[in-house]
């Protein structure tokens, strides 16, 4: 189990994956920009979401031996519950498997005008949420619940942020707050913004961005339930499963946007 | 209640809220003098409704504010049961059963009808003039032949779970299923969801075959839209309650039992909650979108707006053709766990018919296209998928060769179960050899639409589920309620459905090769088929006798039948070597695996052995 590991590496380990996820993120931009080549951003993606699969989520951790601890054990029962959790993570992965080939089925290789700056912003700001929920977790894995209270609440916080910078001001659900926003973010003045009910390409934006938008609302929803119960001192070092079912949650609607993105801003030619 | 109740404060609250939060869109009139998204939100708040107010999220809620409940709870004796959110999987498994069996007769019911109208050529009664729901009779016809279509569909998903929940805890010699709560969570989204399909036919029914395809499905009345919620909802409950078996099947075996020592069934189920863990989302999603397209105007399928009506169909078969796998698994499953037992012989090729399972679910993804070739997808699919299509025979023949090698040489005796499955194996097989046809892109191209598809289909489903889920329900009864069921009633049941079923569909695949069309109300005189549709409608009504038949055998089974409370078969599975009907905890005593589970014949070998504890 990863709570093995001693403190001070475990959040030194969750400082570096985020630089090299950061790094992958600019990169991908940068591949988009020069010479948007397809498979190459599909790999760039594979690699940050493999990044997140292992060291953020722990997917290492399905295969921990608890047989030895008998069946009616705390750490046999929370193995299950880790099973369960990451079956559903595979059930739920269809849906937008099912969203990513019906934008490739219906645009191909071209992709909508979007702020692409913007896009960027957002995309930082929900990975900075995934190193901050990490630091988190791993804080309440040493039984720091202080800590966990701090950086979940950031976590929170810029969850919240990447919610509103795509339901409000992407979407341009309220013009008079997206507009400017937008314009500083060098979208040119009177620039036409997609509709769900114009298009096909309007459709399936809003369907990829309102569906995983969703799936960060619940997430918010799971942490404020867990960040109840930590307040109250119901998680230790050694029980603390809900915390670490939330995190997994967490990065996983991360590890659907660092597929999103690119195929939403970055794959394909511009219409 | 309370979702009765939400549901009908929505329909007044919704059509004045969303104007004004969604202004940009224009929410148009239907045909009806209510709103559409209203109907959608408010079934979907119904379903959520009724599932809180009938207690099942409890525990969820405590668990969310921190107080810890016990993990099991002790039901209430009696029947009372069986109507709560009972966390037994026994007593689950028995609610799906009962739901299950419900729905068979609705949709049974809607077949009747639907046939009898097509028992002569041109309309008697489901006229223009005929009106009823604010159809005329050819919209009925239609509403009935698309919810008899998905009724039934839910009915065997219902079936299936039904096995797999009562069963694979007690074959493996678990104590319940992993995670009790969201077994009852799965089941108690099926009964409204069953409610939600029904509805349909009363808000304007729908004219598109259970496939809802758009553009129809787009421009269809407003019961098309309780039909999307209905499958919706029913698919929580297939996701969730495979996410449950696998897990519970991977976790809490009993000792000993290794993979390969795991009892056939099993194996069975965890091929099909594969498919129906992953698959399922995608016709939700397909769904969903219509539904989208249908109140937001969002134009996924809409080839004025640069949407691809096709695309529909690639994300619904993806899921509704591996359904089918679905479906039929584990009723070979059961099939395969029986054969043994009545021909007292050890079953042949058990790792083969192991692998069997898991191959034809793994190949069931990469087949979808193949109902498809006349749709105007792009030609060069149609070869590929044609080959994967056809590729599913082999491990579908390994099972029948498996079988075959059981039963040869063995001591067989007939009660009604094994009736059933012998039934099982030769209308599987009719509806396995007439399926590569429809592989085939050549032969299909002629065949796609005819009544030969609706009769290969029906072999396949009564040959894969129906009969073996009779089987288990006469072979599990005893161990459910400690009486077994009448025999004599069995027989005639089974004698009775059985050449009734095989003239059905021979007669339904004979005038679909002649040219009748599947999905019509009425056909040309002059095509000479009125007498075989006589047949066929007599055959559809003999069915429902038989049914009824057994139907009043539950009934007088479970008030006086003969009890039977110990190992009435003479089986080697755990489940039947301690009392009928089994214990609140299933074993007392738990057990460890010590030999092969089909061994039998052999003398002195052993599957379980139970666990003396210590004496102090």
């Amino acid at each position: 189990m990863h709570h093995t590991q001693d403190k001070s590496s475990a959040l030194g380990q969750g400082v570096i994956i985020f630089v090299f996820l950061g790094a992958l993120t600019l990169l991908e931009y940068f591949i988009a920009v020069a010479v948007n080549n397809t498979p190459l951003l599909i790999v760039v993606a594979i690699v940050k979401a493999a990044l997140v699969l292992y060291y953020y989520m722990h997917i290492g951790s399905l295969n921990d031996d608890d047989h030895g601890a008998g069946h009616e054990s705390y750490a046999y029962k929370t193995g299950t519950d880790r099973l369960g959790l990451w079956l559903f993570l595979l059930s739920d992965a269809f849906v937008f498997l099912g969203l990513g080939v019906a934008r490739f089925n219906l645009l191909g290789l071209t992709r909508p005008e979007l702020a692409q700056l913007f896009g960027l912003f957002v995309t930082n700001v929900l990975l900075i949420s995934s190193f901050s929920m990490n630091r988190a977790e791993t804080l309440m894995a040493h039984g720091d619940t202080k800590g966990f209270m701090n950086w979940s609440l950031i976590t929170m916080i810029l969850g919240l942020g990447f919610f509103v910078g795509v339901v409000v001001i992407e979407w341009h659900t309220i013009p008079a707050i997206a507009e400017p926003v937008l314009i500083l973010f060098g979208e040119h003045a009177g620039f036409v913004p997609l509709t769900a009910s114009g298009t096909a390409m309007g459709a399936i934006f809003f369907m990829m961005t309102g569906m995983h938008a969703f799936h960060v609302l619940t997430g918010l929803a799971l942490l404020q339930v867990v960040r109840s119960k930590a307040g109250k001192g119901y998680y230790s070092a050694e029980k603390h499963w809900g915390v670490e079912a939330a995190t997994i949650y967490w990065h996983f609607v991360d590890v659907v946007w660092i597929f999103f993105y690119p195929a939403l801003y970055l794959i394909g030619k511009l219409v | 209640m309370g979702g009765a109740l939400f549901v009908t404060l929505m329909r007044w609250l919704l059509p004045i809220a969303l104007p004004t939060v969604f202004s940009p869109m224009p929410l148009f009139d239907t045909q009806f003098f209510f709103r559409e998204p209203a109907w959608l939100f408010g079934g979907l708040m119904g379903v959520l409704c009724f599932v809180w107010y009938h207690g099942v999220m409890d525990d969820w809620y405590q668990w969310a504010r921190g107080i810890d409940t016990p993990e099991h709870h002790e039901d209430k004796p009696g029947i009372e049961k069986y109507f709560g959110p009972s966390l037994d999987h026994k007593v689950i498994g028995i609610q799906y059963t009962v739901t299950a069996l419900a729905l068979l007769v609705i949709g049974g019911t809607f077949a009747l009808i639907f046939r009898t109208e097509l028992a002569a050529s041109r309309l008697q009664f489901l006229t223009l003039e005929f009106r009823l729901f604010e159809q005329n009779g050819l919209q009925l016809y239609n509403s009935l032949m698309s919810l008899h279509g998905m009724i039934m569909i839910v009915s065997i998903l219902l079936g299936v779970a039904a096995m797999m929940n009562y069963l694979v805890p007690l074959l493996i010699g678990a104590h319940d299923m992993a995670f009790p709560r969201l077994n009852a969570f799965s089941f108690w989204v099926a009964p409204p969801a069953a409610i939600l399909l029904v509805s349909a036919l009363i808000l304007g029914g729908f004219d598109t075959g259970w496939t809802g395809y758009p553009p129809l499905s787009a421009k269809a009345p407003l019961g098309i839209d309780m039909f999307f919620l209905g499958v919706f909802t029913a698919g929580w409950s297939s996701i969730l309650g495979s996410l449950n078996l696998i897990a519970t099947t991977l976790r809490m075996r009993a000792k000993g039992m290794t993979a390969f020592r795991m009892p056939i069934f099993v194996w069975a189920s965890i091929a099909t909650s594969l498919i129906a863990l992953t698959a399922t989302q995608l016709i939700g999603l397909s769904f969903q979108l219509v539904a989208f397209q249908r109140v937001l105007h969002m134009g996924f399928f809409d080839p004025d707006k640069g949407g691809n009506p096709v695309l529909f169909q690639h994300l619904f078969w993806f899921y509704s053709h591996p359904a089918v796998y679905v479906f039929i698994l584990p009723g070979l499953g059961i099939v395969s766990e029986l054969l043994p037992v009545f021909a007292r012989k050890p079953l042949f090729g058990y790792k083969w018919i192991a692998m069997s399972s898991l191959a034809i679910a793994l190949v069931g993804f990469v087949v979808w296209a193949h109902h498809m070739f006349t749709s105007g997808m792009n030609e060069y699919l149609r070869v590929p998928f044609m080959y994967s299509t056809l590729l599913v025979a082999i491990p579908t023949g390994v099972k029948f060769f498996s079988w075959v090698a059981t039963i040869w040489g063995g001591k067989i005796d007939t009660p009604t179960p094994m009736l059933f499955v012998l039934g099982a194996i030769v209308v599987f097989l009719l509806g396995g050899i007439t399926g590569p046809p429809n592989a085939t892109v050549s032969v299909d191209l002629h065949l796609h639409d005819t009544y030969y598809v609706v009769g290969h289909f029906h072999d396949t489903l009564f040959g894969g589920f129906v009969f073996p889920f009779f089987a288990a329900l006469y072979f599990w009864f005893p161990k459910a309620t400690g009486k077994r069921m009448n025999e004599t009633l069995g027989k005639i049941h089974f004698w009775l459905m059985t050449p009734a079923f095989l003239t059905l569909s021979f007669g339904m695949m004979r005038i679909g090769l002649l040219g009748m069309r599947r999905r019509i109300a009425d056909y040309d005189p002059a095509l000479g088929f009125d007498n075989m549709h006589l047949v066929l409608t007599i055959s559809g009504f003999l069915i429902a006798l038989s049914i009824l038949i057994f139907f009043y055998n539950l009934v007088i089974s479970i008030k006086r039948g003969e009890p039977a409370t110990g190992n009435l078969w003479n089986s080697r599975s755990p489940e039947w070597q301690v009392v009928s009907p089994m214990p609140a905890h299933n074993y007392d005593v738990p057990f460890e695996v010590v030999g092969e589970p089909y061994d039998y014949g052999l003398a002195g070998s052993k599957y379980i052995e139970f666990i003396t504890p210590k004496k102090k």
